[in-house]
């Protein structure tokens, strides 16, 4: 994206092209196909998505942490002008913690279950730091603090087994954290958290960046969470990025209908119990053997027969929507504002334009979707 | 809260939970009290939330209902059948019908095995319970679980003698005998390190009085266990092969160097041979056809290495014997390992491809209704999926042997919003249909008011509020409650960020506080909440609560005291 004036001049991440593919049993998966964007520094970026639409696999692309074999990783991804396509293991090793760190989404599997938490917590600070066993400790008691954790000094000398789900996923949390990294790539970072926690966590999430300018990048399905702690958002759908905007603009104005039918799933407090749960009708796409077109059009209600055949570029919102002047506008209270002007999509009958109000019309009209705004032919 | 009492269940309850207590020893002789008197209970196809602050307790308290680990003290009832007091088998038998959904998806899934498998487990555990449960089974396990912890607490002396008597038995070799022995012929120099890279086992062998016992059954453990040890999740299939190859070349290059050493041994090698070798293949036979009652539990990999341990030990026995009678044993062992190779092969693959083949249909299914397609899925294995992907199996998992009940652990925390809502409307779905009966522990209590038919809000171990959804949401009577709900995030970027932190840490589970164990956090504690432990109460139809001043019904709160709950504990 381009920087705004005022901005540093160069984003402190930089993804272009990257395509991850896992060579399966059943052929080649390209878990994520050609994702391009960028992050600057002290921003917060949202991705949100399909289950198995490529988000942690993107990350781990990002962070270079793909399993060893039958797997391919190519494109751009540029660190602070560093390549880090290029990094040999010695030098990754040193990028990971001061530089990147990652929490991962599976915090029991991200564990190691043989070493006392405070070891685990401490070990990043003793390498990358060259602290004693001591001063890693009571910096690793610190940090279980702050990740609020009960009694840390009981927790700190316990293994990973003893502690509940929400703890286990806290600890992950310090780990990342413990060497203050540039960028934190936050893979559902909160699930096992009850609100308050929850509500903790990011708290100390954003105040490591306005404190030291950290970048994040939060990967979640909690639409609630990215509503408040990002600046902009992505979402993706079988790899691809198929919509990118400002947290404001893409909350309001959304075009990619994928988007609009993940928004309506959400179940609302406010909704009565048992409540039939809105759904995206159809299974979603076989990552093996992907048909041409947008990959979205069988459970689309908007489809047309170009859908099924070509697939849509993403592109740029063609005129200035009223979001976006609105964004400009209101973005003075401090928030970094970088990215709030791009609003790009992949789609071609966009949400909340003629166009995709005829085409639902077509639809209903041949029976593919119900008048209530169903798919039932989901071919 | 921090409430006991039962006044919230119900006589015609299908799963009923009475005063659970779940207590962990710590470091310093101390106890965490992680669940102290949690009552439930569940009516046939009803859906009980469990709501609280991260470590309260609910993962504890959904495990001591599954016996995983058993609760210190209480009753868990599943249709009239008490739980706590059945043995490990008679448990195995109920599990089929009462599942379990892990909070930590992919680590709940067994790395090594393919996804079909996984999800076809609980069935064959089914089918093996009503069809072939053996004496045999049981004492196979007995002794696996009796070898396992006794070797993990052997491990360390273990190797400590070990390394001692390797030690101890070279220079035996070296000084004593070496130059008699080559003197005799048989301890040529390439012998020498033959006998040191065959001496662990041998060294076993010569350990205690049941020299021949303890050493080939540690022998064959550490074999068996080798390939297990070496799997992880990084390696996946190349190394089950690389693993059973090791164990394969390591058991064959040990044995012949035992038994070049061995043949070279005049007088013990006599002893060993009637009494040791049969004894070590006796056990092993035995171990064999332990292992094989429970082929799935054994491994294919584990019934391999015994046969060919097995073998290779037949062969030494054979080679020490003299003339005729080494004929006719050879002969005879020949005959017995081509039946019992033949048998093995019939039970076990047979058996397992029957089973197999027979599940399938099933294990579609259910993948399936979790919206994961099974022509990619099969064959793979759990760490080749997404987060929300190993989710949705463990779920799979959990329905294919269409259980009574399933406690699911945050079933849909790393699902997207439409795909937690394809599964929360097949919960439903399945709830009407076959009166699956759910309890349901989730953060997000966005779903699990959508889910639940009652919800019971813990705290520090014990329960605050047990209600039904829309009136609790509406109107929460517990201020833990009440703060909960205050902290949901809501999906407007406009909104304010939930402003409801509750204040303070979470108390010590070791040294819960007195009386109320909300009372260090709660807006309105008073001093009645320190001295007095509030009793479960209803305070308004189908709505309970521990608290003494609840913020709901206005009924003088000192209605309902009872002896009991002046009592209290302090
Ligand atoms: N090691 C692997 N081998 C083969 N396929 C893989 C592997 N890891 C991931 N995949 C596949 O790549 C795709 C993307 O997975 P990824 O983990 O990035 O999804 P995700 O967007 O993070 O989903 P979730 O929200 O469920 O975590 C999925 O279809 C998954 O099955
Ligand atoms: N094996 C164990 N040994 C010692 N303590 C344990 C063990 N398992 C759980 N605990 C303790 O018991 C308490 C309750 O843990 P539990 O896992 O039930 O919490 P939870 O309510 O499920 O929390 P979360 O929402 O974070 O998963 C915690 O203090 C935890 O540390
Ligand atoms: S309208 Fe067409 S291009 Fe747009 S999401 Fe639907 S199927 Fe894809
Ligand atoms: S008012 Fe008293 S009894 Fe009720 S929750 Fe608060 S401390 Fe507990
Ligand atoms: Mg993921
Ligand atoms: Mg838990």
């Amino acid at each position: 994206m381009p920087d705004l004036p005022g901005s540093d001049a160069r984003p402190l991440l930089d993804v272009a092209e990257l395509r991850t593919t896992f060579h399966t049993a059943v052929g080649p998966l390209v878990a994520v196909d050609g994702v391009e964007w960028s992050l600057s520094r002290g921003a917060r970026l949202g991705v949100v998505g399909e289950s198995g639409s490529g988000k942690s696999v993107m990350s781990r692309s990002i962070m270079r942490l793909l399993p060893k074999s039958r797997v391919t990783s190519t494109g751009n991804v540029s660190f602070d002008g560093i390549d880090m396509m290029s990094l040999g293991r010695r030098e990754l090793l040193e990028m990971w913690g001061p530089q990147l760190a990652m929490v991962f989404q599976d915090p029991l599997g991200s564990l190691n279950p043989v070493m006392k938490i405070g070891k685990q917590v401490g070990e990043g600070l003793r390498v990358h730091r060259d602290l004693s066993a001591r001063a890693a400790r009571s910096a690793a008691l610190d940090l279980l603090e702050e990740v609020g954790i009960p009694e840390p000094h009981r927790r700190i000398d316990e293994y990973p087994h003893q502690l509940s789900g929400g703890m286990r996923q806290r600890i992950v949390i310090a780990i990342a954290l413990a060497c203050s990294p540039r960028l934190l790539i936050a893979d559902e970072p909160t699930t096992a958290l009850d609100v308050t926690v929850q509500a903790q966590i990011l708290d100390l999430l954003e105040a490591e960046r306005a404190e030291r300018n950290m970048s994040l990048v939060l990967i979640t399905h909690d639409l609630g969470i990215v509503a408040g702690r990002t600046d902009e958002i992505i979402v993706m759908y079988a790899g691809r990025i198929v919509e990118r905007a400002s947290t404001k603009t893409l909350f309001r104005d959304m075009k990619m209908p994928y988007t609009e039918a993940l928004f309506r799933s959400i179940p609302k407090v406010t909704d009565d119990s048992h409540a039939r749960l809105e759904i995206i009708g159809g299974q979603p796409p076989t990552m093996t053997s992907l048909d041409p077109g947008c990959k979205f059009a069988p459970r689309c209600k908007y489809a047309q027969d170009l859908c099924f055949a070509e697939e849509p570029a993403l592109i740029e919102v063609p005129t200035p929507s009223p979001a976006r002047s609105r964004i400009t506008g209101s973005d003075d209270d401090g928030e970094p504002d970088v990215g709030a002007d791009t609003h790009l999509y992949r789609c071609f009958y966009p949400v909340g334009t003629d166009d995709a109000a005829e085409a639902l019309e077509r639809n209903i009209a041949s029976g593919r979707v119900s008048e209530a705004g169903v798919v039932i032919r989901t071919d | 809260m921090a409430g006991s009492g039962n006044a919230h269940l119900r006589p015609d309850a299908l799963l009923s939970a009475r005063d659970l207590v779940v207590e962990f020893p710590a470091a310093g002789g101390r106890t965490v009290y992680a669940v102290s008197g949690v009552s439930l209970d569940l009516a046939e196809g009803e859906t009980l939330g469990l709501v609280g602050e991260s470590g309260c307790g609910k993962s504890t308290t959904g495990r001591a209902i599954l016996q995983l680990p058993r609760p210190t003290s209480g009753t868990v009832q599943l249709a009239g059948q008490e739980l706590t007091e059945l043995d490990e088998d008679a448990i195995r038998e109920v599990r089929p019908r009462l599942q379990m959904i892990y909070q930590d998806p992919i680590s709940s899934l067994n790395p090594r095995r393919r996804v079909r498998d996984i999800v076809a487990e609980p069935l064959f555990i089914a089918l093996e319970n009503v069809s072939r449960r053996t004496a045999m089974a049981v004492w196979q396990e007995r002794i696996g679980e009796l070898l396992q912890s006794l070797l993990r607490r052997a491990a360390a002396p273990l190797r400590i003698v070990g390394r001692l008597a390797s030690v101890a038995f070279v220079l035996w070799i070296l000084s004593e005998t070496v130059e008699d022995r080559a003197a005799e012929g048989w301890l040529g120099w390439t012998q020498v390190p033959a006998a040191i890279i065959g001496f662990p086992t041998l060294a076993l062998l010569l350990l205690a009085g049941a020299i021949a016992l303890l050493g080939g059954l540690i022998w064959v453990l550490l074999a068996v266990m080798l390939p297990f040890g070496l799997m992880s999740r990084q390696f996946g299939e190349v190394s089950s092969a690389v693993g059973l190859a090791g164990v394969v070349v390591t058991t064959g290059a040990s044995a012949f160097m035992l038994w070049r050493t061995w043949s070279s041994f005049g007088g013990w090698a006599k002893w060993l041979n009637s009494g040791g070798l049969i004894l070590l293949t006796a056990v092993l036979a035995v171990w064999l056809v332990l292992s094989l009652a429970k082929p799935e539990r054994a491994g294919a990999s584990g019934v391999a290495t015994t046969l060919s341990a097995m073998v290779v030990l037949q062969v030494f026995y054979v080679a020490g014997l003299d003339g005729g009678i080494k004929l006719a044993v050879l002969v005879a062992s020949a005959v017995v390992d081509a039946l019992l190779f033949r048998w093995v092969l019939r039970r076990y693959r047979v058996n397992r491809d029957a089973e197999r083949e027979r599940a399938e249909p099933r294990v579609r299914e259910v993948l399936e209704y979790v919206g994961i397609n099974p022509d990619d899925a099969m064959d793979r294995r759990p760490w080749e999926f997404s987060g929300g992907q190993a989710q949705r199996l463990s779920i799979a998992r959990a329905l294919v042997s269409v259980p009574q009940v399933i406690i699911c652990d945050e079933p849909v925390s790393s699902l997207d919003v439409s795909v937690q809502a394809q599964i929360l409307n097949l919960l439903e779905d399945l709830k009407n249909l076959m009166g699956l009966t759910l309890v349901f522990i989730a953060h997000d209590l966005a779903v699990v008011k959508n889910v639940s038919d009652r919800v019971a809000v813990m705290y520090l171990g014990k329960l605050c509020e047990v209600s039904e959804p829309d009136a609790m949401f509406e109107e929460p009577a517990h201020p833990y409650t009440e703060l909960l709900l205050a902290a949901i995030p809501q999906p407007d970027p406009e909104a304010e960020l939930g402003s409801g932190r509750i204040g303070g840490e979470l108390p010590s589970p070791m040294d819960p506080p007195s009386g109320c164990r909300f009372r260090t956090r709660c807006p309105h504690a008073a001093q009645r909440c320190i001295d007095e432990e509030p009793e479960m109460r209803e305070i308004a139809p189908g709505r309970f609560v521990a608290c003494h001043t609840p913020l709901v019904g206005e009924t003088a709160p000192v209605r309902v005291e009872t002896a009991s709950a002046s009592r209290g504990e302090s």
